[in-house]
């Protein structure tokens, strides 16, 4: 072996690198330029399987369609749409991985769609590192725009503060006095009921306790038997997905709804088809209901109701009015560079299909309409549907900058 | 609500949800016992079960057709996948069960999504089910008393089976020493077919049966495999009565400790899981790992 030729350490360390940037540059001189031409890419991380798949399934149709009508009128600043759709199932850390993918190895610096908040508070710490924009279409949790806000992200849906405000609005002029909630156990649950539970003692009504479930339960009773046992007049319900359709058929089960009014902070017309008439008279907040009296909802409504056959639901909607403030922050920005599209986007406003969406600076929060719904039976629908009976100015929806509490 | 009537009612409601655990739990165990496969396609199977029985139910109007036809025709689709690909891995090692079983979770949750979309569909209990009976003036529903009573009639039903049919001592023998049942003329490759074909049956019984409480959906998979394997490790690997025991286990610890202590709700099954694994190592019936 001796006899042999050795080349040194460094030689081949030479070689290699000089290897390495022949092979990377094109790769890089390319990459440079699809983001300033190509496509605009957007990076959906979602939760399609899980206790939360239906939520993903609702905000993937919504991207999709969005970006089909976009791209036959020509997709954005002549630029195509292309979606990155990748399933999550739900879990954090997976979210931060297939995130992490789509910024490093496929280029994208647009993200929206992560289903979960805890995937997103897992998220945002990334953005900055990542130089990526998050415009999140569905997470509830008031820490994303408050202590958790970093400069990269918006909200263009309804927080779950937003939506527990609205709730609280509603309830100050009603007859219900005493109080208790039920919240799923990860951080939207936790914090939509802290913000009730503020908001009650508030307005003077008597809140008397709460319990949180894990996500994915499937027994309810033990539950039911607290909520029915603490006397309350009404329960407070902060639930999503399997977890939702399990409690609201068990709770008609159990004759629940008889004895205790059940609001909740989301009204979502998923789980009403899934319980049919289980879901009947439950009032809550609603983030999108194809029930808005909107000429654009109209228009989406009918647009929805043409490529799939039925109407819209809710986080169909909430996905549909995100891409829309995008597309304005992109148009505005002129390109998908994150320091200029973070500029355009801060203040914008659009009309959406739910009124003006205005992202305040301060907390990169869409200011917006707030909207009580209940769940009725109406001619024409085989399933209940959720009528307008109530509907908030944003700013008295909407918390002061950075927090989730309300003035007043 | 008196603590009397609390009690009754958390009994009861204990026993319901022991019921379809037991009908995964005894499927997963009675596979293991025979064939020495962990089935991870069982919850997929749970879920199969469901939106079967919704389309059964749905197509016919008939509760009682979806409820007896669901659990049949996913047993004949495990037995057709035992005959098919099952059977070729039986002198390979475990992982390729594993893979394979694995496998078949994948391709029945994405082909119910495929097939029945990603909504949660609605099941109702028939008429006769749906009301409450008063157990010391709580109300109760009846739904839950017929779970409980199914699980009480299916559980005696396998015992019987196993105990005192022809086919059940065939099975007995086959899970004690397949090689001797087989030089002794038994046709080993049908009982595999069928016992794989139960267990599948069983755990769509489980589905269609819990499908009026929780929807039909595309994440009951998720939820129950979990379940399903806790039960049967804490009633030890392919004991009948074991499974039974750990069933109801979980069933009590789930329905009392989510209501008398719910910041622990998760732990609880999996301390009753590791306390019955430092005590016997192999489960409560198993044989010592």
């Amino acid at each position: 072996m001796s006899g042999h030729f050795r080349p040194s350490r460094r030689a081949m360390l030479k070689v290699g690198l000089a290897g390495a940037a022949t092979v990377a540059s094109p790769a890089i001189l390319r990459l440079t330029a699809s983001a300033q031409s190509g496509p605009i890419k957007i990076g959906l991380p979602l939760a399609l399987t899980g206790a939360l798949g239906s939520v993903g399934q609702q905000q993937k149709r919504g991207a999709e369609l969005y970006a089909k009508i976009q791209n036959a009128k020509g997709g954005i600043l002549g630029r195509p749409i292309e979606l990155l759709i990748e399933d999550t199932a739900g879990n954090p850390a997976n979210c931060v991985r297939k995130a992490q993918e789509m910024v490093e190895r496929r280029d994208c610096r647009l993200l929206t769609g992560i289903t979960l908040s805890s995937e997103a508070l897992a998220v945002v710490p990334k953005l900055a590192e990542w130089d990526s924009i998050f415009i999140s279409s569905d997470n509830g949790d008031g820490r994303l725009t408050a202590e958790s806000l970093v400069p990269n992200f918006f909200r263009a849906n309804i927080s779950g503060p937003m939506g527990t405000r609205a709730v609280s609005l509603y309830l100050r002029t009603a007859k219900l006095q005493k109080f208790y909630a039920l919240g799923l156990d990860y951080a939207w649950g936790h914090n939509s009921v802290q913000v009730f539970e503020q908001e009650a003692v508030k307005s003077k009504k008597e809140f008397i306790g709460k319990v949180f479930a894990p996500t994915g339960t499937k027994d309810y009773s033990p539950y039911i038997t607290k909520i029915r046992q603490s006397g309350a007049d009404a329960v407070f319900l902060v639930l999503q997905g399997d977890d939702n359709n399990a409690f609201l058929s068990q709770a008609q089960q159990y004759r629940l709804p008889e004895k205790v009014k059940l609001l909740t902070e989301i009204v979502d017309l998923a789980s009403i088809r899934a319980v049919g008439d289980a879901s009947l008279g439950l009032i809550g907040s609603s983030r999108y209901s194809f029930t808005y009296d909107h000429p654009l909802n109209n228009e989406f409504v009918a647009l929805w109701k043409k490529e799939h056959g039925t109407v819209p639901d809710t986080f169909e909607g909430e996905q549909w009015q995100c891409m829309k403030v995008f597309e304005a922050g992109i148009v505005k920005a002129g390109g998908i560079e994150a320091a200029k599209l973070r500029a355009a986007l801060e203040d914008i406003e659009i009309e959406s299909v739910k009124g003006k969406v205005h992202i305040r600076k301060c907390d990169h929060q869409g200011v917006q309409q707030g909207f009580m719904v209940e769940v009725v039976k109406k001619p024409g629908f085989d399933t209940p549907v959720p009528e307008v009976i109530a509907t908030f100015p944003g700013d008295s929806t909407t918390p002061t900058c950075n927090t989730m509490t309300f003035k007043d | 609500m008196s603590t009397l009537a609390l009690l009754l009612s958390q009994f009861v409601d204990a026993l319901s949800q022991s019921a379809l655990l037991f009908f995964l739990g005894v499927g997963l165990t009675l596979i293991f016992g025979l064939m020495r496969i962990v089935n991870f396609a069982h919850g997929a199977l749970y879920m199969l079960g469901a939106f079967v029985g919704y389309s059964l139910g749905t197509w016919s109007g008939n509760y009682w057709l979806a409820l007896a036809g669901a659990p049949l025709l996913v047993g004949l689709f495990g037995t057709a996948f035992e005959f098919s690909i099952l059977r070729r891995l039986y002198r390979r090692d475990a992982h390729a069960f594993l893979m394979v079983t694995f496998g078949l979770a994948l391709v029945v949750g994405e082909a119910v999504r495929l097939t029945w979309g990603s909504d949660a569909l609605k099941v109702a209990a028939p008429p006769v089910l749906s009301g409450v009976v008063f157990l010391l003036d709580e109300p109760f529903p009846v739904y839950r008393l017929f779970l409980a009573a199914t699980g009480i009639v299916v559980a005696v039903a396998i015992w019987q089976f196993l105990e005192r049919s022809r086919l059940g001592l065939l099975i007995r023998a086959t899970s004690q020493n397949a090689d001797m049942a087989n030089a002794l003329g038994v046709d080993i490759k049908l009982i595999r077919s069928c016992v794989f074909g139960i267990g599948c049956g069983l755990a769509a019984l489980g589905g269609v049966l819990a499908a009026p409480l929780v929807t039909a959906s595309n994440g009951m998979a998720a939820t129950v495999i979990i379940d399903a394997f806790v039960i049967v490790i804490i009633g030890g690997m392919g004991s009948f009565l074991g499974s039974l025991i750990g069933a109801l286990l979980i069933g009590f610890v789930q329905v009392f400790g989510n209501y008398y202590a719910p910041d622990f709700a998760l732990a609880f099954m999996y301390l009753v899981m590791l306390a019955v694994l430092v005590v016997r190592p192999g489960g409560l019936l198993g044989k010592e790992a």
